[in-house]
Parts: C-alpha cells; structure tokens; sequence
C-alpha cells in the first residue's frame, strides 16, 4: 500500500506532475536539437538542482531524460542529423522516408513505438527491482568490483570503437575519481602537493567538460550547415500499422532493456544492436532497410526507450550506473544525501516507487508533445548553431561554477572540455570516463573490503570467486570481454557456427 | 555492428566513437604517446602513495587503474603507429581548425574574467564577440540576441534555480532589491 501511494507521489502533487512535463517537454527539445544532449543537459541541470529538494530535480531530471532519448528521432527524421546519440540508427530509415513526404507517418510511427518501448522498460523495471535489490543483498564486496569493472568494460566491447580505447577511458575515469584524500586512510593521492588537488575533482565539472564543452567545440565544424525544410502529413499513426510491427518492437524492446540493463551500456548502443536485430530477423520488409523501412524506425526507437526503464535497474538496486545519464543522476543522489544501492530499496522503498510513478508520467507526457506541436518544434530546432554553441558553452561555464562557487571548477571542466575535444576525434569512448569517475569509489572500497576480509591473501581472493556461483558468472564476463577482442574468439566462432556467422 | 557515417568522424556518442578505424587522423599518433608518458607519471605518483606496502592499501587501485592505462596507452601507440596516414585531412583543418583556437582562447578568457568582472559583463562580452564571430550578422542582430538570451538565461538561474555568480563590478544585489521594493510599494 504504501509503495502504492508513493507511486501515486507524483499524480498527486501538482507540482511534481508539472516538473515532469516541463521536464519532458524540455527533454524533447534538448534531444531535437543538433549539440545538446540529454546527457549534457542532465548534467547541467545537477548544478541547479542541487539547491532543490530531492523529488522535485529528480522529476526535472526523469522528464528531461525519457524526453531527450526520444526527441533526437524527431532531427533524424526531418534533417537526418541525430539529435541525440540514441537516434543515430533512426536516421537510416526515417529520412529517407521524410524524403519521399512521409515525415508525419515516420513521426507517428517513432512517437507510438518509443511509447511503447519505453512502458516496457519501465514495467521491467518495476518487476524486476525489488527481485534483483533482494539479490543484491546477498552480493560480496568482490561482486561489486567485478561489477564495476564489468560496467567499465563493457562500452567499449559492446560499441564499434576500439575495446583498447574503451579500457584506457574507463581506467583514466577511476584514477580520476580516485584524485585527493583516501576517505578511509586520508592519505593524499594523486595531489602533486597542491592545495586544490586535496579535496579531488568534482565529477560534475569532469562531466560537464565531457559532455558540454567538447561537444560544442565540436559542433563548430558543423556551424554553417544549411536545414532543409520537410512537410509534415498525418501523424498519428493508424492501428494497424501499429499492430504489425507490434511483435518486432517486444523483441527490441527486451534487447533495449537487457542493454539498457547492463551497466554502463545506454540507449545509443541498444539502439543500433537493435536496428542490427531487426534487419537479421526482418524477412520481407516493404521497403529495403535504409530506403525508408518502418522496422528501421521501430526497432531502435523502441530499444531506446526501453533502455531508459533498464538502466534504471542497476542504478536503483547496486548503485551501479545502467548509462552514462543514470551515472549523472546517481550523482545527484548522492549529492541530496541519498546512496543508491540495495539498502536504499530497503530503507527508502518510496524513492524507488516515486522514480517508477515519474517514468510513467513522463512517458505519458512524451506521448502527448510528440504527437503535438510540430509546428512550434521546426521553428525551434533551427535555431542557428552560431547561437546555441556559444549558450551551450555558457551555460556549461555558470553550471561548473554553481556547484561549489569555485572558480577551480571551471578551469577542470574547461580542461576536460579541452581533453575531451581531443578524445573524441581520435575515437576515445567518453562514457567510460564518467563511468570510472562515478564507480571509482565504488571499486575501491569494496576491493579492499574483499582482500582485507581474506587477509590479504590473492589466492583465497580468488578460491572465494572461483567457489561462488555468481562471482564466477561475473569474472567470467569479464575475461570473456578480453577474450572476445582476440583472435582466438573470431577463430572459435567460426569453427562452432559455420562459415556463415563467421562471415557476418 | 552497423556503423552510420559520422560526418567528421568526430564521436557524438559511446555507440559510435569518432575517429577513423583503419588509418590514422593528424595528431593520432602525438596524442597517444602523451597519453602513454601522462600515464607512466600517473603510475610513478601512484607507487608513490604506498609502494608494495600492501594489497589493501590507499595506492593499490590507483596502482592498478595506472598500470592499465599504461599498457593500453602503448598498445594504442603500437596500433596507431602502424596504421597508414589517413587522405585529404590536416591537422590544422581538421583538428584545430581556426574555430576552435578562437573559442578556446575565449573561454579561457572567460574565465579569467569571471572572477573579477562578474557575471553579467563577462557573459555579455563572450556571447558578443561569440555570436558575432560565428554568425557574421550585424552588430545589431549580435547584441539583441546576446543581451536578450543572457537576460533570460540570468533570470532563470537567477530567480529559478538560484544560482550565485560573481557579482564583480556590476552592482546586482542592489538591482534585485530595487525591483523588489518597487513590487512591494506597489502593493
């Protein structure tokens, strides 16, 4: 009952209800546009939260969040530049369908299937929480760490960029975190004697750098790009339509949940498995994929939106980021004082229910302003880049300020921003980094738990994995990562599946 | 994995990294051999924190995570080395194109002043020069567009979010209270 009545939080304050679909709204918005991120702008927004209480940055951020994974559809679509990273594999088919005056089906058919996605993810996440948080209870401090390595890994094994890039990003991002005093012995690491270094590196100007900065430095490239202009029909799509892909969208919904479930791995990267996944299984589509197919859009925008609910998951029941958003926001958890892992489920159950209750909102909400307002989103979405891009970096600079008043800060997110610029051109993975930064604690602490408590002894560290069902499961990942970017994998994977799969 | 084509090869998300896989971008190279030697000091400084002391001690990750990235930054040298120079890029095109020095310098520039000048000067001043910079528009079209998103933008951090920035020169407290004395006579 209680659960229930929390769930209800958000219907029955106004306030709440109001948040979240400011929130959406913006979201929507944020994703449209070419150079903002939902990630950029989730992260911008902690640093004007902070002063909030909990429920109502955590309903700003639900909504912005749900909203953005879908909006970057809408500039697929109609410009075919992804707003978002979540809607590269959108824009393969839906622009060539805005190409040929179906806009408004290619934007009905997007609205409906995220909707749909993104109730599945949320109705897995309701089930399967409280199931995985009684789990996790039973988890060992070495389960954590393999974990977090396992979350750290698993961009860059899973993405199309380089696993050895993955790596480096992911372990740069836990030194980051690792920077000033030791909380437990308060030694001073990696401080280089300097006064500032002391108290570390704040995570959200890391972020902000990351994902604000290098980004708009990025889009500079790109500053004189000419839109063109689309004509909208009919939007809301007809039953049928609906109703035939509805099979597809279940089996790329549950690859967006699994994906969106994993630790570290998002939207972005369910979405593309899944256009993969749908192109596989697709025998006969109407048109060629790529040439404007409807399962072209169905499949990632489905897996997109259902990432959402799935990276909630470990977030809310080990504290372990599901992507490179959830990271940020578990951030913001902690910043309000609140500590994401199997104990919150326990002591603030309500907190779980209220963030479920928000999804659904927004969701709902996301509905409504995707079949709406179109007119008022072309004007919007061509804004000229000279403008945004100099706001964005501004707003980047206020929100690394505004956390600590420190003028510190912004120097470190500049210089992320800087660095960052860098590791994107020569394909460095970013979310690893914020990963690392948010996990590195978490890894920390908990792998000197584990070794202490088998007296510092490697092999009774590792007898205790080896005996341990689940430890094995995860340390097997693990090396399975490793294994799968050498040779021997692509060798044995022929050998077992024919030359076909080997092939492909 | 299907792999849309980026149009800078500039990575706009994890799914997708920038850069080109089967040859090397100008800089490439230079950047992983920085990254390489940043990582072996990092790995000096973290034997540093506690040595081989123990294997639960303070340095024993950050050992680690060094040593990590260490290896992967050679390894990446390795590779990077060995991959054919990528066509028809330049370093000063592609990776820093003029753009990008510009605004680096800029918001180095608005940091410095930050602290001194305060909020509104500074930000009014970046976004003058920015936009102008970029759009080519005329003076007009440049300071209506910054003078009016940074009145919305410093009204809704000021007033929504509550957000503090340096004051410096320009007397906002004041201001507010003037506003707010004004409603409340009003009344």
């Amino acid at each position: 009952m209680d659960a229930f009545m929390a769930f209800l939080t958000v219907f029955s304050h106004p306030e709440l209800l109001l948040l979240v679909g400011v929130g959406t709204f913006a979201g929507v918005y944020v994703g449209a546009i070419p150079g903002l991120s939902v990630t950029m702008a989730v992260s911008i927004l902690i640093s004007f939260t902070f002063s909030w209480d909990v429920l109502p940055a955590i309903s700003l951020m639900i909504g912005i969040y749900m909203g953005g994974v879908y909006g970057g559809s809408r500039t697929a679509i109609l410009l075919n530049i992804p707003g978002a990273p979540s809607a590269i594999a959108t824009a393969l088919d839906g622009f060539p369908m805005a190409k040929r005056g179906e806009a408004g089906t290619a934007i009905g058919v997007t609205t409906v299937m995220s909707f749909i996605g993104g109730f599945i993810g949320i109705g897995v996440l309701a089930l399967a929480a409280p199931f995985v948080s009684d789990f996790a209870l039973t988890f060992q401090p070495r389960d954590y760490m393999l974990l977090a390595i396992l979350g750290v890994l698993l961009v860059g094994s899973l993405s199309s960029g380089s696993l050895l890039k993955g790596i480096f990003a992911g372990a740069l991002g836990i030194a980051i975190g690792a920077v000033g005093r030791d909380p437990l012995t308060f030694t001073s690491r990696f401080t280089f004697d300097l006064s500032i270094m002391e108290s570390g590196i704040s995570f959200i100007a890391v972020m902000i750098g990351m994902f604000g900065v290098s980004e708009a430095l990025l889009q500079l490239q790109h500053v004189n790009k000419a839109s063109i202009r689309q004509k909208i029909s009919r939007i809301v799509p007809s039953l049928k339509t609906v109703r035939k892909h509805l099979p597809l969208s279940m089996q790329t919904s549950t690859i967006g949940v699994i994906i969106g479930a994993l630790p570290g791995t998002g939207g972005d990267i369910a979405a593309l498995m899944a256009y993969d996944h749908a192109k596989r299984v697709t025998k006969n589509p109407e048109r060629p994929f790529g040439d404007g197919a409807i399962e072209g859009l169905v499949a990632p925008e489905t897996a997109n939106n259902a990432a959402v609910g799935g990276a909630f998951i470990p977030m809310m029941t080990l504290g372990i980021p599901g992507d490179a958003v959830t990271a940020i926001m578990i951030g913001a958890l902690y910043i309000h004082g609140l500590n994401p892992g199997p104990m919150l489920m326990v002591d603030q159950p309500d907190m779980f229910w209220f963030i479920v209750g928000a999804l659904i909102t927004a969701n709902f909400f996301m509905l409504l302003f995707g079949l709406t307002g179109i007119r008022l989103f072309t004007k919007i979405v061509e804004m000229p880049r000279s403008v945004l891009i100099p706001l964005i970096m501004l707003l980047s600079i206020v929100g690394a300020y505004a956390v600590n008043n420190s003028i510190t800060d912004v120097y470190w997110m500049l210089g992320f921003g800087f660095f960052g610029y860098f590791m994107r051109h020569y394909g460095y993975p970013l979310g690893p980094v914020i990963l690392g930064v948010i996990l590195s604690r978490l890894l920390d602490d908990n792998w000197r738990r584990a070794i202490i408590s088998e007296r510092e002894d490697l092999g009774r560290f590792f007898y205790g994995i080896v005996t341990s069902p689940l430890s094995l499961t995860l340390f097997i990942a693990v090396l399975l990562i490793f294994v799968s970017q050498t040779p021997i994998w692509s060798w044995g994977k022929a050998k077992l599946f024919g030359r076909k799969q080997g092939q492909s | 994995m299907t792999h849309p084509d980026t149009e800078h090869h500039d990575g706009t998300s994890d799914a997708t990294p920038g850069g080109v896989e089967a040859a090397r971008r100008p800089g490439e190279l230079g950047f992983a051999i920085v990254l390489a030697l940043a990582s072996a000091a990092l790995l000096y400084n973290a034997y540093g924190i506690a040595g081989f002391e123990a294997l639960s001690s303070p340095g024993a990750i950050p050992m680690a995570t060094t040593l990590a990235m260490l290896i992967a930054a050679v390894a990446i040298v390795v590779k990077t080395a060995r991959l054919p120079k990528i066509t028809g890029e330049t370093l000063s095109r592609d990776i820093f194109p003029t753009a990008a020095i510009v605004f680096a310098v800029l918001l180095l520039g608005y940091g410095l002043l930050l602290q001194p000048f305060g909020f509104l000067p500074t930000s009014a001043l970046f976004l003058i020069v920015a936009i102008k910079y970029l759009s080519k528009r005329s003076w007009l079209y440049t300071a209506t567009v910054s003078i009016g998103s940074l009145v919305v933008i410093w009204l809704i951090f000021r007033i929504v979010f509550t957000v503090l920035m340096p004051a410096g020169i320009m007397p906002e407290a004041e201001f507010i209270q003037f506003f707010r004395n004004m409603f409340q006579g009003a009344k």
